[in-house]
């Protein structure tokens, strides 16, 4: 490439004004890229969130149905508590910026966040934003998202009480205590297999083994289960990784101190991994709440007045992403731009705490985790 | 259950250790029990799930015979069950979305750890982690706001003022499986270059090479198979994605009069509309289960050659 007489570096290689030309362009679209989906949340957020934080000065009355007080509770507790805490951790900041934050601040700042937020939430319980703790409406406006947000996070919790036992197992089996090869090679062929299904399969498994053979109607719980065959794979996935990421020394101490290979599973080397275990669990959430189609399938599109927050999980119901959709396609109500705002930022808040709850946990696993500290301090 | 201890895993070697102490008991055969039953579990869902579909999807295929594949009219009331306009939208529409989204991604993966300033990276990356996690209907409801009418402007411009074309269709359906499918492909694509030894680097820096040749003659290519992994989840992605394209594709179950700018349909987006009417055990119902199970043939056979790819490119 250089010319023999000259010195090298002040020899200009052909092409090299290409490349940097090349260069800047792949820069600038990469760029365009990254801004324009940052507005897009931003906007989102922004949009819905006039809908979504509209405090009301007079009460809004009940509509009476069951544990409707305890939802509005709930919605009020985490506004305050996210507030709260975010003033908290601000203070906590500044203050040992200043070093003046101490251990026993720091166990009573914890106290306080709680204290303020129940205070406020018990306060502002029927003060609420209207969308946040209002039934939907098909015709007219006004609708809110109440049940819809107690669906989402029930969705989320049937489901990961699914999904954590099978999944953990699974893993634990494939990581620890595998012994034939080939049933290995068919439980990972089922989990490649499930991970590439589309979810509308799930759904159409779901409707037919549900609904169609044990004729139960929708139900949330078919719902549930389908999701946590859907997450199956990415939970045994991260939880196998970070089993096989336990230092083998750990377990040959715990073997060599006379413990069963089950024992040292369950004390050592889960304990150890559970941080990464946790991330996929909140992966698995996150995905719980983005998916739609297999539910409308086998949880159904409707809210019903009588059992709106009733814990049965044997009730159909719909959730918030499902509630979007049927806003602009099936909707009638005036106001479904305003509604499908709200639903939509409710949804991107959800969705990016899972994110950012996951990417911290995954952050405490392994060597450099909160938990090996601790032990080695 | 030999003398309770764990072995002869090949992979993992460090298993087979025995301790003379450990004796078998009946709470560690339970727990054994268990695990070996959360594995069962798997396989036996994953096999009822095949069985259920193949079995309905096959009923319905055989009651139609072939029009399900060639016939150019979706009509099931009438009992015209011709699935082209379904499989050509569902493949239209994913390709589409490689072109416009897949394709950008992965060269803007290759720009952010090529090319970069380190400083962005991490705020870049958690931008496109958000994004990626985003539920597909909201974007589904944006490009159904924003989007369908941008590309209704456009269609005019493109065909005239009065032809026959609308904001949904194909292209609209395109665009948003491409700005969906984009920010998973770019993090897999940098998981992918992330791979690639620094030695490597290094040694193409030290023969003169300069960092744009470093990045598509050594990088890419060293990478290739974990890239081309990233676009085909991409198109399995967007081939099995439903509600939001339902939103924008327009739901006529008609092979598209315009290419881009007329109303069609996709497997999935049809399945979920029809799915509410048809009655279970009728020709109408067995006949969407046909249409999954071209789905499902696809996007397994294409994630399974993938990941046998993948896994090939991490040795």
């Amino acid at each position: 490439m250089s010319d023999d007489k000259q010195p090298v570096h002040s020899v200009r290689r052909p092409g090299a004004g290409m490349e940097a030309a090349l260069k800047s362009a792949l820069g600038a679209g990469a760029m365009v890229l990254a801004v324009g989906y940052a507005a897009t949340l931003v906007y989102l957020v922004v949009r819905g969130a006039a809908k979504v934080a509209s405090f009301t000065t007079y009460a809004t009355p009940t509509n009476g149905i069951d544990n409707e007080e305890i939802m509005r509770f709930a919605v009020a507790a985490s506004i305050f508590g996210a507030a709260a805490w975010g003033l908290m951790a601000l203070v906590r900041r500044v203050a040992t910026h200043r070093g003046r934050w101490s251990g026993s601040l720091n166990r009573g700042s914890r106290v306080a966040v709680v204290g303020v937020a129940s205070v406020c939430a018990l306060l502002a319980r029927n003060h609420l934003p209207r969308f946040l703790i209002s039934l939907p409406s098909e015709t007219t406006a006004g609708g809110g998202v109440g049940p819809e947000i107690f669906n989402t996070i029930y969705f989320a919790v049937l489901s990961t009480t699914i999904t954590l036992p099978i999944g953990v197992g699974a893993a634990v089996y494939l990581a620890r205590f595998a012994r034939s090869a080939r049933f290995v090679g068919v439980v990972r062929t089922a989990l490649d297999t499930l991970a590439s299904l589309p979810s509308i399969v799930y759904g159409l498994f779901g409707f037919l083994v549900f609904v169609v053979e044990m004729n139960a109607g929708y139900s949330l719980f078919a719902g549930a289960f389908v999701l946590a065959l859907l997450n199956l794979p990415l939970v045994v996935g991260i939880t196998e990784e970070s089993l096989r990421a336990v230092p083998r020394e750990l377990d040959e101490a715990s073997l060599a101190l006379g413990a069963t290979s089950i024992q040292t599973t369950l004390r050592v080397t889960l304990p150890y991994a559970w941080p990464g275990i946790l991330s996929a669990l909140v992966l698995s959430v996150g995905r719980v709440f983005a998916e739609s189609a297999p539910l409308i399938m086998t949880a159904g599109t409707t809210i019903s007045r009588s059992n709106a927050y009733s814990l049965d999980p044997f009730r159909g119901g719909e959730t918030l992403a499902v509630h979007l959709w049927y806003v602009n396609s099936a909707g009638l109500s005036p106001d479904r731009a305003d509604v499908s705002a709200g639903t939509a930022a409710v949804l991107v808040v959800l969705v990016g705490l899972t994110n950012v709850l996951a990417a911290r946990f995954a952050r405490f696993g392994g060597a450099e985790g909160t938990r090996v500290r601790k032990a080695t301090q | 259950m030999g003398d309770g201890v764990v072995l002869a895993d090949s992979a993992h070697p460090a298993s087979d250790r025995r301790h003379p102490a450990a004796r078998p008991r009946v709470a560690e055969a339970v727990v054994r029990a268990l695990l070996v039953a959360c594995g069962l579990f798997v396989v036996g869902t994953t096999a009822a799930m095949l069985l259920f579909l193949a079995r309905t999807g096959l009923r319905g295929a055989v009651e139609v015979g072939t029009q399900l594949l060639t016939g150019d009219t979706w009509k099931p009331e009438a009992g015209v069950y011709g699935g082209l306009p379904l499989i050509a939208g569902t493949f239209a529409s994913a390709s589409g979305a490689v072109v416009l989204g897949a394709v950008p991604a992965v060269l803007a993966a290759v720009w952010l750890t090529e090319f970069s300033p380190a400083s962005i990276r991490r705020g870049y990356r958690r931008v496109m982690e958000i994004a990626s996690a985003i539920p597909s209907v909201v974007y589904g409801w944006l490009a159904l706001v924003y989007l369908v009418p941008v590309m209704e402007t456009l269609a005019h411009a493109i065909r005239g003022a009065d032809a026959p074309v609308t904001g949904e269709g194909l292209a609209a359906s395109a665009v948003l499986l491409a700005i969906m499918v984009a920010p998973t492909v770019l993090l897999l694509s940098l998981d992918a270059l992330s791979r690639v030894p620094a030695d490597l680097r290094d040694a193409s820096s030290a023969l003169g090479a300069s960092t744009w040749q470093t990045a598509f003659r050594v990088s890419v290519p060293f990478a290739w198979r974990g890239l081309l992994v990233a676009v085909f989840f991409g198109f399995a992605r967007a081939a099995g994605e439903t509600m939001a394209v339902q939103m924008v594709i327009g739901g006529a179950r008609r092979l598209p009069r315009d290419l881009l700018f007329s109303p069609t349909t996709t497997i999935s987006a049809q399945i979920v509309m029809d799915m509410q009417e048809a009655r279970p055990g009728t020709t109408q119902n067995d006949v969407l289960f046909s249409m999954a199970l071209i789905l499902l043939v696809v996007s397994v056979a294409v994630v399974l050659v993938t990941r046998m790819l993948g896994r090939r490119g991490a040795r």
